[in-house]
């Protein structure tokens, strides 16, 4: 179990670096309706860009609920090898 | 452009952060060329998809205004997700100096697609149609072993009719991937001797595929990409049941790249000559301070890995990349090895140039561009000094200077990775090219020796042969054609399909030229389309010629062929016509030069006349005429 402290702020870099908004800030309720840019395609590009800051392989089940921030926070926090 | 592999470590992740925000900082003051240097430098094939889609996200807002980059229009028909390939394959099309507008058809729908003449896909117009399939799309269906050719040749039909329903309906290229052979097969092992198992299926349907293309269809080998990738990681099932991508978003950079090369080549861009350095290039030691006995070649590890560079050097030549050398020596001595030691395996007579001097290298590469009348971005150095390489980089920024590592092994993957002398087509004068420029280095010493233009040109005794289009020329008129910029008047593309079409048409003329003379023979080096007007018109629709064989009056006996032939087809104007592209200012005054009378704005070009009668005089020239045959010209 990591700190959920750190997972968020390692998440918020990532979603800065997937969206090129250098200050874009997250929050627990954020989903997909809350980024214009986050669509069904860009949220791939985001599934990839979390597996590869927290070193995990999610599965398609688990990918299917990540659509908001708050859910990808706790499943990290649980999940992450680093 | 230079992939940054092999040379430099990986970029760490917060150092790739830093670079970004620099080269968003260089945009935002304004210096978008230094901006996108940067972000080229930081560019890798082999960088995952992550990072692919950054860079091309921060390539993507900078400004693109000014950089004289090609529109090129791509339409892409697959039955899996390609949106983020597309987004990867923008960026690396980018760094080639494409200005890609990419058109995705809707998931699935190729063969929709490919019929609907009325569709989107024929309202794109697109220069080129990517039929991005990958072995999902291959049905082969077989019952035993037997059946398996059957089975494979029908797959290979149902893809034919896919091309040719799409080049009935639009003239342009298309790429066409092979299928990428998954690495699991329930056979196992087994697989490899079972004529019906999946693995062999797909592997004879690749090379049935290879023999089916025609001239037009380009195979992209997405099989040798996947091994290369790696084909453990290739197929990654959580991607294909979630989301419908065919193979691993990791491996985009990597297969992008290749596209853009390809395409590229395409486009006739891409590198053409490869100099190369000696002492501790060619050969382990200096040739000067070791002496003959003394160099690494032949013998041991190193020796050994020098001999094999050396023939791969030569496998370069053999298929057309012209050899040149500069290298710091004293001459003499530098040539020693080629003509002494007994493990060399190049020979003085495989370079078009041999450079060996004190004087900077950065000029002797221009001195070896300006001789062979290549441009400078057509050349690739190679050098195991990293002191020479920064240099040349800095002078000279649009040779290509692969990173070469201290060991010998690797040299030639090292500069292979690159992809600087992609081919989309071979043809017999590529075996010949170096001796082509030998040649011409050869002819410009005479003309050191003789002081006056006119003597030069006369000692040669040339000798032009001018015949119209056969079976036999067709591949090299059509390759002529498409990798000409500079000495090319309309920029016109033709596949030998078109050129074949056009000269069978009436009131065409499809010609070319070839060009012998005392020291040896330059082969093909012309071709002209001409086309009749209703308004007895001959209009030039293409002309293109080597720079090769610049300067030696061959623009002035062609000229005198076309007069001629406008005569014989009753036309009473020859009509030119100068269509600026990026490359072809050198032949912005031909027509005026040549006598022709402005008449303005042409079909998005100049327009140029020449009235024909009687009088008409004959433009002076040092070229005979050993015309073959006056048929077909009517």
């Amino acid at each position: 179990m990591i700190d959920p402290g750190i997972v968020r702020g390692r998440l918020n870099q990532v979603f800065r670096e997937v969206f090129d908004e250098d200050d874009l800030q997250i929050f627990d309720a954020m989903s997909a309706a809350d980024l214009e840019e986050w669509d069904s395609l860009s949220h791939i590009t985001l599934v990839l860009a979390v597996e590869k800051e927290f070193r995990v392989r999610l599965n398609a089940a688990e990918v299917g609920k990540l659509d908001n921030v708050g859910q990808m926070i706790d499943l990290l926090a649980r999940r992450a090898t680093a | 452009m230079s992939p940054r592999t092999e040379g430099s470590p990986e970029t760490s992740a917060p150092d790739l952060r830093d670079r970004l925000a620099t080269v968003k900082r260089l945009a935002a003051e304004g210096d978008s060329a230094a901006a996108r240097a940067m972000l080229r430098s930081l560019a890798s094939p082999d960088d995952d998809f992550v990072t692919q889609a950054r860079l091309a996200r921060v390539l993507s807002s900078l400004p693109s205004a000014g950089l004289g980059a090609k529109p090129l229009r791509i339409a892409i028909l697959a039955a899996s997700t390609v949106d983020h390939f597309a987004d990867v394959l923008r960026f690396w099309l980018a760094l080639e100096g494409f200005a890609a507008d990419l058109w995705i058809a809707p998931f699935d729908t190729i063969i929709p697609s490919a019929l609907d003449v009325a569709g989107p896909l024929y309202a794109f117009a697109p220069d080129l149609i990517w039929l991005f399939t990958s072995n999902r799309d291959v049905r082969i269906e077989v019952t035993d072993d037997r059946s398996a050719v059957d089975a494979v040749a029908a797959a290979v039909q149902r893809t034919q009719s896919l091309w040719e329903a799409l080049r009935s309906r639009r003239e342009c290229t298309i790429l066409q991937n092979n299928a990428d052979i998954p690495a699991i097969d329930g056979l196992g092992n087994f697989a490899t001797q079972t004529g019906s198992s999946r693995r062999n299926l797909l592997r004879r349907y690749n090379l049935e595929l290879a023999a089916a293309a025609p001239h037009g269809v380009m195979l992209f080998d997405l099989e040798h990409l996947s091994a290369l990738h790696g084909k453990a990681r290739w197929n990654d099932g959580r991607y294909w049941y979630h989301s419908k991508h065919a193979f691993a978003p990791d491996s985009y950079g990597r297969v992008a790249f290749q596209a853009a090369r390809l395409i590229s080549a395409l486009a006739g861009k891409a590198r053409k000559c490869l100099i190369v350095d000696l002492d501790n290039t060619l050969w382990g030691g200096t040739i000067g301070d070791d002496g003959l006995a003394g160099l690494q070649l032949g013998s041991g590890a190193d020796g050994e890995a020098f001999v094999d560079f050396q023939r791969w050097l030569v496998g370069l030549k053999e298929r057309g990349v012209i050899l040149a050398v500069c290298s710091k020596n004293e001459e003499d001595a530098a040539k020693e090895p080629f003509l002494a030691h007994p493990d060399c395996v190049l020979r003085l007579e495989d370079f078009a140039m041999f450079r060996a001097n004190w004087n900077s290298k950065a000029n002797n590469i221009c001195d070896i561009a300006n001789a062979l009348n290549i441009g400078l971005d057509s050349l690739v150095f190679v050098d195991d000094s990293p002191l020479e390489r920064d240099a040349v980089r800095s002078h000279l920024p649009e040779v290509a200077v692969p990173e070469l590592p201290a060991d010998p092994a690797q040299y030639i993957e090292a500069i292979d990775r690159h992809g600087y002398f992609e081919t989309v087509g071979l043809s017999a004068e590529d075996r010949e090219r170096t001796r082509f420029y030998r040649e011409n280095a050869a002819r410009a010493e005479l003309q050191g020796r003789l002081s006056d233009i006119g003597e030069y040109l006369g000692a040669l005794g040339m000798v032009a042969e001018v015949a119209d289009l056969d079976a036999f020329h067709l591949p090299r008129m059509a390759q002529l054609i498409n990798k000409s910029n500079q000495f090319h008047l309309t920029g016109t593309r033709y596949t030998e399909a078109e050129l074949a079409r056009l000269a069978s048409q009436p009131g065409h003329v499809v010609r070319y030229v070839k060009l012998r003379d005392r020291i040896g023979d330059n082969g093909l080096i012309a071709v002209i389309v001409l086309v009749k007007s209703p308004r007895r018109e001959l209009l030039v629709e293409t002309w293109v010629m080597s720079c090769r064989v610049l300067g030696r009056t061959l623009e002035e006996f062609i000229c005198n062929d076309i007069v001629e032939t406008a005569r014989r087809m009753s036309c009473r104007t020859v009509v030119g016509r100068y269509v600026p592209g990026p490359r072809n200012r050198l032949v912005a005054g031909l027509y005026e030069r040549l006598g022709f009378r402005g008449i303005g704005e042409l079909n998005g070009g100049t327009g140029w006349s020449l009235a024909v009668d009687r009088e008409t005089p004959a433009l002076k020239t040092h070229i005979e005429s050993a015309r073959p045959s006056m048929e077909g010209a009517a």
